[in-house]
């Protein structure tokens, strides 16, 4: 090693050792400079925490749509507020489904591997004996429904192809419907009303939860399309749901599909589509400006609160060179440099703040583990580069507000700091 | 035990200057001195307050600069260095005691007397052995461990004497390193910078006292910033 950086080295470990003396000979006036930092750094990790709990809250509802399942329908999702702009288009026609797979069984390279039909009201009520269970979703489809959704059975089966090209009365429900109907018994096998139509239970869906806090999986009843059809009629809202090979490969997958439709409902080239294909990127799109809004506050408010913190230290940082002046003399006499007494400023201010991250790292992930505990439901989630990020804020904050106090004592006149008083 | 003889110079200045402006006025500090250290010397500077002592010792101890002049410290003109390379040349050359004693009350008196092999880059095992060795030099072999609130005025003087030796520097320079102490207790620290003297070392003390530049081999007398008289014994 050389002699400059070994120098180095000890000028560091010596005032690393000064740092901790000084903070622990002051340690009221240390942890209420550190306080600042403390509460930026609780704010911008409960922040991240909670951008982080959106995030993932958003993750497990995307992965209930599917992300290899895109949806041919009316209009797209990402205008929902628009349906006046659609509401003119012609209908889909649950048939579209079985167009479509005879047109990809022609071409080995297709992108799609299966279509699915799927018509669905959200109006539909289900009845057993006395109880009643309104604003369920009632959707018709075929045996080759599960191949493209998400959920598993906790009892039962799913309907066949069979039952489903007979048009049997089965069904198979959701998990809030079954507990609703039948609070105290098993729901399969038994008869529920539709309408005027009586279903039989074959199966019933493990809990899913909620897809973005608005719309159940839970409330569904699942049926055949010709039952479905039978009991609601025709004019109901009409999904294809169209699984695709590779979910790295949505965009010629759509590109395909929407060749297809285009073919299928004769559109001349040149003419606006009369149909939507969606797929779950479109709710990114929906979620991404809310969430990059609560960041910016977020960041904002954090960041004014660490300003102000890193204004407390550098006073405080101030007072406390102005107290040691005596001492900056002496050290200067005995031979310490500009730099080594603003690396001790420096390290004392850095590590004043780094304990207040620490300390406010502490206290989030006190909160974020209470709010797991007591509010399962509230979405948190902490993580590794919150930790990270928290750290370097918390040293860059060091530096930011020790660094003009440092920079003065190290000018300091080391022939009138020693006769200071 | 009274040495005449003259070694090399370590000091040499010439026409040293330093001027302070106050005001409108200019303060003639220094005002052209003319004076020599050689190895081994043994000296006091003397003078009533407003003489320039101070000023010469500050600028002796490298902690100032001349306004104009020669100054040089071992053969080297240390009169126009910039602030790092003084300390560089504090760190190696000059021992300072002073009359405040200026001990870091946080550490032990190995820890005070380490400091200067800190800024010198000396190695943490080689540090403790110099500083325990410097401590042994001074008498208190057995209170290295002691914080300076432990100790007596005269014991902390000599600990911040042993901090000034242990870099082995050119010149031990005192600035009334008496001034805190009672009689008794000066003497005794008198005795020890005796004995360093005898020991080879070039030790430079500022004082007022008669009865403490006695103890010097060569007393030198300012007067407005001038030298009045430079005798030896």
């Amino acid at each position: 090693m050389k002699p400059g950086k070994r120098q180095f080295r000890y000028e560091t470990l010596e005032s690393l050792r000064m740092a901790i003396f000084q903070i622990g000979a002051n340690k009221t006036r240390s942890f209420l400079t550190a306080l600042g930092v403390i509460i930026g750094i609780v704010s911008i990790t409960m922040m991240g925490t909670a951008i982080n709990g959106i995030d993932l809250g958003f993750e497990k509802s995307l992965a209930m749509i599917g992300y290899d399942v895109i949806y041919v329908q009316k209009s797209p999702w990402s205008t929902m507020g628009q349906w006046w702009r659609f509401r003119n288009r012609p209908d889909l026609k649950t048939r579209y489904a079985e167009q479509i797979n005879r047109i990809i069984s022609t071409n080995p390279q297709s992108e799609l591997l299966l279509a699915v039909p799927q018509i669905s009201t959200y109006q539909a009520s289900a009845k057993y004996r006395d109880r009643i269970l309104e604003q369920i979703f009632a959707l018709g489809t075929n045996g080759d429904y599960p191949r493209t959704a998400s959920g598993s059975l906790t009892t039962g089966r799913f309907f066949t192809p069979g039952e489903s090209a007979g048009d049997e009365m089965v069904c198979v429900i959701g998990d809030d419907v079954s507990s609703g109907l039948f609070p105290n018994e098993s729901a399969l096998g038994k008869t529920i009303q539709l309408k005027n139509s009586k279903v039989r239970v074959i199966g019933i869906y493990k809990k899913q939860g909620k897809f973005l806090g608005l719309f159940s999986f839970d409330n569904q009843v699942v049926m055949p399309v010709g039952t479905f059809e039978k009991i609601y009629g025709k004019e109901m809202f009409v999904t294809i749901r169209v699984k695709i090979r590779d979910e790295k490969q949505v965009v010629p997958a759509k590109e395909e599909l929407l060749g297809i439709m285009r073919k299928i409902r004769r559109l001349p080239p040149g003419k606006e589509e009369d149909f939507s294909i969606n797929e779950q990127k479109a709710f990114k799109s929906q979620l991404d400006p809310i969430k990059n809004g609560i960041a910016m506050a977020g960041i904002f408010i954090t960041g004014m609160s660490l300003f102000v913190g890193a204004i407390g230290i550098m006073n405080i940082t101030f007072v406390s060179v102005k107290e040691r002046t005596k001492e900056i003399g002496l050290r200067k006499a005995l031979g310490a440099r500009r730099r080594t007494i603003l690396l001790q400023f420096l390290i004392e201010s850095v590590m004043i703040c780094l304990i207040g991250g620490i300390v406010g790292l502490v206290t989030a992930f006190s909160i974020t583990m209470a709010i797991e505990t007591f509010m399962p439901e509230f979405p948190v989630r902490f993580s590794p580069v919150l930790v990270l990020a928290s750290l370097a804020v918390s040293v860059t904050t060091g530096v930011f507000s020790g660094l003009a106090p440092a920079v003065t004592a190290s000018r300091l006149d080391p022939a009138d700091s020693l006769r200071y008083e | 035990m009274m040495k005449t003889t003259k070694g090399p110079a370590v000091i040499i200045m010439k026409e040293l200057c330093k001027f302070y402006e106050m005001g409108e006025e200019v303060v003639r500090a220094l005002d052209s001195i003319d004076l020599d250290f050689m190895l081994n010397d043994y000296a006091a500077i003397m003078g009533p307050s407003g003489s320039g002592k101070s000023t010469l010792m500050n600028i002796i101890g490298c902690l100032d600069t001349p306004t104009s002049g020669r100054y040089e410290l071992n053969g080297q003109n240390v009169a126009d260095l910039n602030d790092d390379a003084l300390a560089v040349i504090r760190n190696r050359e000059i021992g300072f005691v002073f009359q405040t004693f200026n001990l870091l009350p946080r550490l032990n008196c190995l820890r005070n007397v380490e400091l200067p092999l800190i800024y010198a880059g000396v190695g943490p095992e080689e540090r403790e052995e110099r500083a325990a060795e410097a401590l042994k030099q001074v008498g208190l072999g057995d209170r290295i461990k002691h914080r300076p609130s432990e100790l007596s005025g005269g014991q902390i003087q000599r600990v911040a004497i042993a901090r000034a030796l242990v870099n082995k520097p050119s010149i031990i320079l005192a600035d009334e390193p008496t001034g805190n102490l009672d009689t008794a207790t000066s003497h005794d620290i008198m005795e020890i910078f005796g004995k360093l003297s005898d020991a080879g070392n070039t030790i430079i003390l500022i004082t007022h006292e008669e009865d403490i530049a006695r103890f010097t081999r060569r007393i030198i007398r300012l007067r407005d910033g001038k030298i009045e008289s430079d005798s030896r014994r």
